[in-house]
């Protein structure tokens, strides 16, 4: 048995190839009984977003993973050699690492983005009413969500705007704590002033203005968000009832100068925040100068959002270690794994040997009462339980180190275990799963595979 | 070791604990980092209270002067921290608030506070040992204690408005409240801290009146305080009154806690004036 990973995505193939490879929720039931229908393939998920299709399995032989690809044809009729182009396989230790990068986001298009890892878990739910996720996939994937949940409360991931109109957003609310409430006056209806309005009411703004040199055309945008046109000229006039400016109007030179903005701020307590999206500028930069009045144009927004990206990388650093402390784990679940069947084995032959040695001893005694062979049996469990809770004990905890396997198959040898077919099978099945390790996708370039 | 002394030390510990805590909570914005702060700073604020009952009992009651005022001054801040803390749910004030209050009882050892206060005259002695000298001495610190978180309030919102001006932003600006909670807050904590300050002033005016005190109000403390009260009365009056931007009044703020820790330290380091037993070993 050992994991594998087949998958494209944007980092990989256009969305010309993604699109033609994708699994819609409802197809997913009759794709995942098919793929482990199949004596190859033991356990399988299929995450399918916009970005990515990725098949997560465990293959039960050496020829999983062609089986996979040979399915992933197979499903969506398509040629092989063309496919495998834009195809990466990941196998072993490097599928949970991916896994557990894909849940954080640390492979999406926009890092740090949260919707990648509801997806899994849609894909993981999928999996479980299909019945193709059993306890490899159980552990994997619920651990992987714990990931997903750490690296977003322990890392400052997903926190910064990286859209311009959210950063619009987010230094509106560092001004004003709470959008709830809040007036804004849009100048000039154009399309981008329309989209950062439309965030801005999404945040909970209570009323929009809207000035336009075309009254009709301000009546149309103030339609759409329920507002107020008002008349041009009296632009500055309502721009004291406004706490936040949005302007975008084509006009070649400043429509919002500074006097006009100083005289609207005489007198007034609460800030003035002053977005710019036009181009060339519509507020004079010398209005940042007044008090309470603060000036973001197209660049500075721009530099916000740059800046917030450096920030979603430097986290993304921080999220690799809790990544690999995590990989650390589910490893030494596994080892756990490989150390019971060894555990079990010593019981069971220590308990055979028990009752042999008791039927023998009860022959030779005879004739003892039903309290003599009870006093007897249970002192005889209780030497067979002292002696085997210390090399337990050590065993499982040599499970959680590098090298405890060595100190396992010294066990093995001096219990007579190997001889046991059917348990060493089991152990070096369960280490099989981690070891077949081909190098993970680097970020930038994403594993492909030729077949 | 003296029980008294064994608590205060374990409350410097705490704090110093909260205090490597909070700074690493502020740049890490790890939650679990705040709880323990917080834990740390309860249990701090416990054991300083403890001390100060302690010590009350070992010198048959503490006299509210000298560096022993700066140990309840520590105390006030923490208290008053917990008291906001719990009302607006920021926990990123304790970055500030706890240090200050770490700090403040550092220095209070340093200048002596467990040891004995010198020699009183008699006639001294009677005048102190009065319940208005008390609540007097209670309404100043905690008075001054809401003075100072309206003052770190107002610089935290200095900070964050050159920030927003120049359009650069860091770690700290990232991890501050809004102009609109910072502005908020310092104007609740300067306008809980006034009628309280105000409070104390009047029971100490209407003391050295009553007691007959001679030249009371030539007294450095006792000026010092009424510029304090002037300066915070202004913001107030600034605030309130004519509705001044929120960098203004955050500047009158921050002048006026320059004053308060101006007035703790001339007070307790020249050895003149009204307010003379104040000096340790005077």
């Amino acid at each position: 048995m050992h994991l594998t990973l087949v998958g494209l995505s944007h980092k990989t193939a256009p969305i010309e190839i993604r699109e033609k490879l994708t699994f819609p929720a409802h197809v997913q039931p009759q794709a995942l009984s098919a793929l482990t229908r199949t004596d190859e393939i033991a356990e399988a998920v299929i995450v399918s977003t916009c970005n990515r299709t990725e098949i997560y399995a465990v293959a039960g032989t050496e020829g999983g993973t062609d089986a996979v690809i040979d399915f992933l044809c197979e499903f969506h009729d398509l040629d092989r050699h063309e496919l495998a182009r834009y195809l990466y396989v990941v196998e072993g230790h490097a599928v949970v690492k991916h896994l557990f990068r894909v849940v954080s986001s640390l492979d999406s298009m926009v890092v740090g983005e949260a919707q990648v890892l509801h997806q899994v878990k849609e894909a993981y739910d999928l999996s479980c009413e299909s019945g193709a996720s059993q306890r490899l996939f159980h552990k994997l994937f619920r651990q992987s969500f714990e990931v997903g949940k750490r690296v977003r409360t322990e890392t400052a991931i997903g926190e910064n705007a990286v859209s311009i109109s959210y950063a619009a957003v987010e230094l509106a609310k560092k001004v004003f704590d709470t959008l709830e409430g809040r007036t804004i006056l849009v100048v000039g209806a154009g399309k981008m002033s329309e989209l950062t309005a439309k965030h801005l009411v999404s945040h909970g703004v209570a009323s929009v203005l809207v000035a336009n040199r075309t009254y009709e055309r301000a009546v149309e945008l103030a339609d759409k968000f329920e507002g107020t046109p008002i008349p041009y000229d009296q632009l500055f006039e309502r721009m004291r009832e406004a706490d936040i400016v949005i302007s975008s109007t084509s006009a070649p030179g400043y429509v919002i100068g500074k006097h006009q903005v100083a005289a609207v701020m005489k007198g007034r307590r609460s800030p003035l925040f002053l977005i710019d999206i036009a181009l060339p500028r519509d507020v004079d930069p010398q209005v940042n100068d007044l008090s309470g009045a603060f000036v973001y144009d197209i660049d500075d927004l721009n530099g916000v959002v740059n800046s917030n990206l450096e920030e979603r990388m430097r986290e993304a650093r921080r999220a690799e270690v809790i990544i690999e402390e995590e990989i650390a784990s589910f490893e030494a679940w596994i080892e756990s794994l490989s150390v019971e069947p060894t555990i079990a084995a010593i019981r069971t032959g220590a308990e055979a040997m028990r009752q042999d040695e008791l039927a023998k001893a009860f022959k030779r005694l005879g004739g003892l009462s039903e309290a003599d062979i009870s006093t007897v049996e249970m002192m005889s469990h209780a030497i067979v339980n002292k002696m085997l809770h210390a090399p337990t004990a050590v065993l499982k905890s040599a499970a959680t180190e590098k090298d405890g396997y060595q100190l396992v198959e010294a066990v093995r040898r001096l219990y007579g275990l190997d001889a046991d077919h059917e348990t060493l099978h089991r152990v070096r099945g369960l280490r099989a799963l981690l070891r077949r390790s081909d190098p993970a996708p680097k970020e930038d370039e994403g594993d492909t595979v030729g077949c | 070791m003296r029980l008294d002394v064994m608590t205060m030390w374990l409350s410097l510990a705490a704090f110093a604990g909260a205090t490597v805590l909070y700074a690493y909570y502020f740049l890490s914005k790890r939650a679990t980092f705040s709880w323990y702060a917080s834990f740390l700073t309860g249990l701090g604020f416990l054991c300083l209270t403890a001390s100060i009952g302690l010590h009350s009992s070992a010198v048959e009651g503490s006299r509210l002067v000298g560096p022993y005022s700066v140990v309840l001054a520590a105390w006030a801040l923490v208290l008053v921290y917990f008291i906001v803390e719990h009302l607006i749910k920021l926990k990123v004030y304790g970055t500030v608030l706890v240090p200050a209050a770490l700090l403040a009882l550092i220095v209070a050892q340093l200048m002596g506070a467990g040891a004995p206060v010198g020699h009183l005259a008699p006639g001294e002695l009677a005048l102190l040992e009065n319940w208005r000298v008390a609540v007097h001495v209670v309404l100043i610190v905690f008075g001054n204690a809401g003075f100072l978180i309206g003052a770190t309030a107002s610089a935290a919102y200095l900070g964050l408005e050159a920030q927003l001006k120049s359009h650069r932003t860091s770690t700290l600006f990232k991890r501050l409240p809004s102009l609109a909670q910072t502005d908020s807050i310092a104007r609740r904590a300067i306008a809980f801290a006034f009628p309280v300050y105000t409070g104390g002033l009047l029971l100490g005016v209407l003391y050295a009146v009553e007691t007959d005190q001679a030249g009371w109000w030539a007294d450095p403390r006792v000026m010092m305080a009424g510029v304090v009260w002037v300066v915070f009365a202004s913001y107030l009056y600034l605030q309130y009154g004519r509705g001044v931007s929120g960098k203004t009044a955050a500047r009158v703020a921050l002048v006026g806690a320059v004053l308060v820790i101006a007035l703790a330290i001339i007070a307790r380091t020249l050895p003149m004036g009204f307010h003379i037993f104040a000096v340790a070993g005077a």
